[in-house]
């Protein structure tokens, strides 16, 4: 008898850890943090295109960042985030280190774009890079800034015919070109 | 031998292995892949030297019983001389003919190509009765005849291939429709189109490492699709009577006939201080200017007059080059480049070409000059002045640069020095240049593959003679 006693016992104290336990996981411990308030600070998607790997067209990644103020923060951070790079597939192919230094959109949706010296002076390779450069450009303003409609880009300041000698940049180009 | 010199000589022995490997690789093109076939009483025959030449055999031959046994890795073929039977791996297979010597050869029937083993050690053989020859086939394996068929207001072309994702459109133009496969072409083509058809001809032809198709579409077709089906091994080229969503426009086209080409300028991209692309012993502006002069030699047997914007290693001005060529009066302007990008993997030719700009019947109110009138609206067209910058002036000639263009690409793709890619954007070096031009990124020379193919003397002289092809063909215009 007494050693069933004991037995049923043992079971009881077993049955009673296994039941604390569990309901010990079931409950969760009280936040010590909550998600992000949303309407404390904006968030933009933000649309960038980062050349294919093999040099035949553009591959698309879609990212956020905390919503720029302005036009100019806005393009600036465009160009910043095309200039780390892309995290998916794909390559920058924006010279490294380009930056904005001014930017302009008039009445007609005429964008000029005054890129850092970087944007000529570290450019490199062929045709490929500087046309995939300029279409990464021009498809990721048109993506984000819809009042753009034909963009001149010129480089510290002063315009520049060519960024490496295959594409013209005297003129403005239609961002409509660069599907 | 204690373990010391166990051990120098197990290092001495593994130097020796390595330095007498031969890590070479045979330099494309050169692979001996195909042998003739003989008839011998009646019987396709292949000679046994070429069969062996073919599988990368070694041959041991016992003359008491006149057997020959060959062997390659793992794999026997046993022939006896007078004899039907053949031992492939210890199968015993009829040939339906007897092996026959002639001329202290052994001739074996080609039904034992297909009885070989199929597995990765042995090379696959097949027996291409339109060419008389056998044929080691390429991993991209073989097309088939195709079936042509009419379906309402669409014609359909349905090639049987074993990679179809490999088919690719490389020349747009109805009048030359060009389709290429990575396979061997193993099968026949139809005589005639059904009736209906928007396809007028098929015909085989030339093409390295694979093989292609020309097509000749009727003026009325309005675009294409080129349905790849990896998974069902077959390849759909259709042709739409009006246009649709899904289908491709074909390119812009002048009438047929020969275009009278006097001058060709040819100007090698940059110089002087602008070295252009240099990818490790590779440098730009020294490899256009060698090119250029080839071209410029293979251009000029054919008559026409080539002449180039710079023959030393010197800067020019874009204004220079188009003054140059604008003064000759250039009947065509080639200006010759190699491309380079940030990741190794893009590779290839690109054409660039002007676009059109104005509209056909702006056009014809222009008072063009020379080629470019044939792409006009017909004549008593209602037509209107416009207004041409100087500077975009290449772009009234934009239907005859895109032609060029598709023959340049045709005919790089065609001799394996794709893949090629078509950009039709004003390029920088066309600014003021008054003639039909196209500016060619030939290789890319951040490509290993491109770059050690263009530096070699053969790599260069067959791009070469793939561009004067394209001239000739541009100049044909049929």
């Amino acid at each position: 008898m007494r050693r069933v006693f004991l037995g049923l016992l043992v079971i009881a104290v077993l049955a009673w850890l296994g039941w604390s336990w569990t309901r010990g996981r079931r409950v969760a411990p009280p936040p010590t943090s909550g998600p992000t308030d949303s309407t404390a600070v904006g968030v933009k998607a933000l649309r960038l295109y980062f050349g294919a790997a093999n040099g035949d067209s553009l591959v698309t990644e879609s990212r956020e960042i905390l919503e720029p103020s302005g036009l100019h923060d806005r393009v600036e951070a465009l160009v910043a985030e095309l200039d780390r790079g892309p995290r998916g597939r794909g390559v920058a192919v924006l010279p490294a280190g380009t930056s904005v230094l001014r930017v302009f959109v008039d009445d007609a949706g005429l964008m000029t774009l005054d890129l850092s010296g970087a944007f000529r002076q570290r450019f490199r390779g062929g045709s490929s890079a500087e046309y995939l450069a300029i279409a990464s450009l021009m498809r990721t303003i048109g993506a984000n800034v819809p009042e753009a409609k034909t963009v001149l880009i010129i480089c510290a300041g002063r315009p520049i015919p060519t960024l490496g000698g295959h594409l013209p940049l005297d003129r403005p180009l239609e961002i409509s070109d660069w599907p | 031998m204690n373990h010391r010199g166990l051990s120098v000589g197990l290092l001495f022995t593994l130097v020796l292995g390595v330095l007498g490997a031969d890590w070479r690789q045979p330099p494309p093109g050169e692979g001996p892949d195909t042998a003739p076939v003989h008839q011998i009483e009646g019987r396709p025959c292949i000679a046994v030297d070429d069969l062996a030449r073919l599988l990368d055999a070694t041959k041991f031959w016992r003359a008491d019983v006149r057997r020959l046994v060959l062997r390659s890795g793992t794999h026997t073929v046993v022939l006896t001389a007078d004899n039907p039977f053949v031992v492939v791996d210890e199968r015993t297979l009829w040939l339906g003919a007897p092996v026959r010597s002639r001329e202290g050869e052994l001739q074996v029937p080609v039904a034992l190509v297909d009885s070989l083993p199929s597995d990765s050690t042995l090379v696959r053989l097949t027996y291409d009765s339109r060419r008389a020859r056998v044929v080691v086939l390429p991993t991209s394996g073989r097309v088939e005849s195709p079936r042509w068929m009419v379906q309402g207001d669409l014609t359909r072309i349905v090639f049987p291939a074993d990679h179809a994702d490999e088919a690719v459109v490389v020349a747009r133009a109805r009048a030359h429709f060009r389709l290429r496969f990575g396979g061997i072409f193993m099968g026949e083509l139809p005589d005639e189109a059904p009736p209906g058809s928007h396809v007028r001809a098929i015909r085989s032809i030339a093409a390295s490492g694979g093989s292609a198709f020309e097509c000749e579409i009727a003026s009325g077709a309005a675009g294409y699709r080129l349905i790849q089906d990896p998974a069902r091994r077959r390849v759909t080229l259709e042709i739409a009577g009006a246009p649709a969503d899904g289908f491709e426009a074909f390119a812009p086209e002048s009438p047929p006939g020969e275009r009278r080409l006097k001058v060709v300028v040819i100007d090698p991209g940059h110089g002087g201080s602008d070295a252009g692309v240099i990818a490790g012993p590779a440098v730009e502006k020294d490899l256009t200017l060698s090119l250029a002069k080839r071209v410029g030699a293979e251009i000029a047997q054919s008559g026409v007059r080539a002449v180039l914007t710079r023959s030393d290693d010197r800067d020019l001005s874009s204004e220079e080059r188009a003054e140059i060529a604008n003064r000759l009066g250039a009947d065509l302007v080639l200006a010759i480049h190699f491309d380079g990008f940030v990741d190794p993997h893009a590779r290839g030719a690109t054409a660039y070409c002007p676009p059109a700009l104005v509209t056909e019947p702006e056009r014809a109110g222009d008072a063009g000059r020379g080629a470019d009138r044939e792409a006009a609206a017909p004549a008593g067209a209602p037509g209107r002045v416009s207004l041409l910058p100087w500077r975009d002036v290449s772009t009234r000639h934009a239907v005859q640069s895109r032609a060029f263009a598709e023959a340049l690409l045709s005919a790089l793709e065609l001799s394996g020095q794709g893949p090629t890619r078509l950009r039709e954007r004003l390029p920088y070096d066309l600014l003021g240049v008054n003639a039909p031009g196209v500016v060619l990124e030939c290789a890319t020379l951040t490509a290993p593959d491109d770059r050690e193919r263009v530096m070699q003397e053969e790599g260069l002289k067959q791009l070469a003679v793939s561009i004067a092809d394209a001239v000739g063909a541009y100049q044909r215009n049929r």
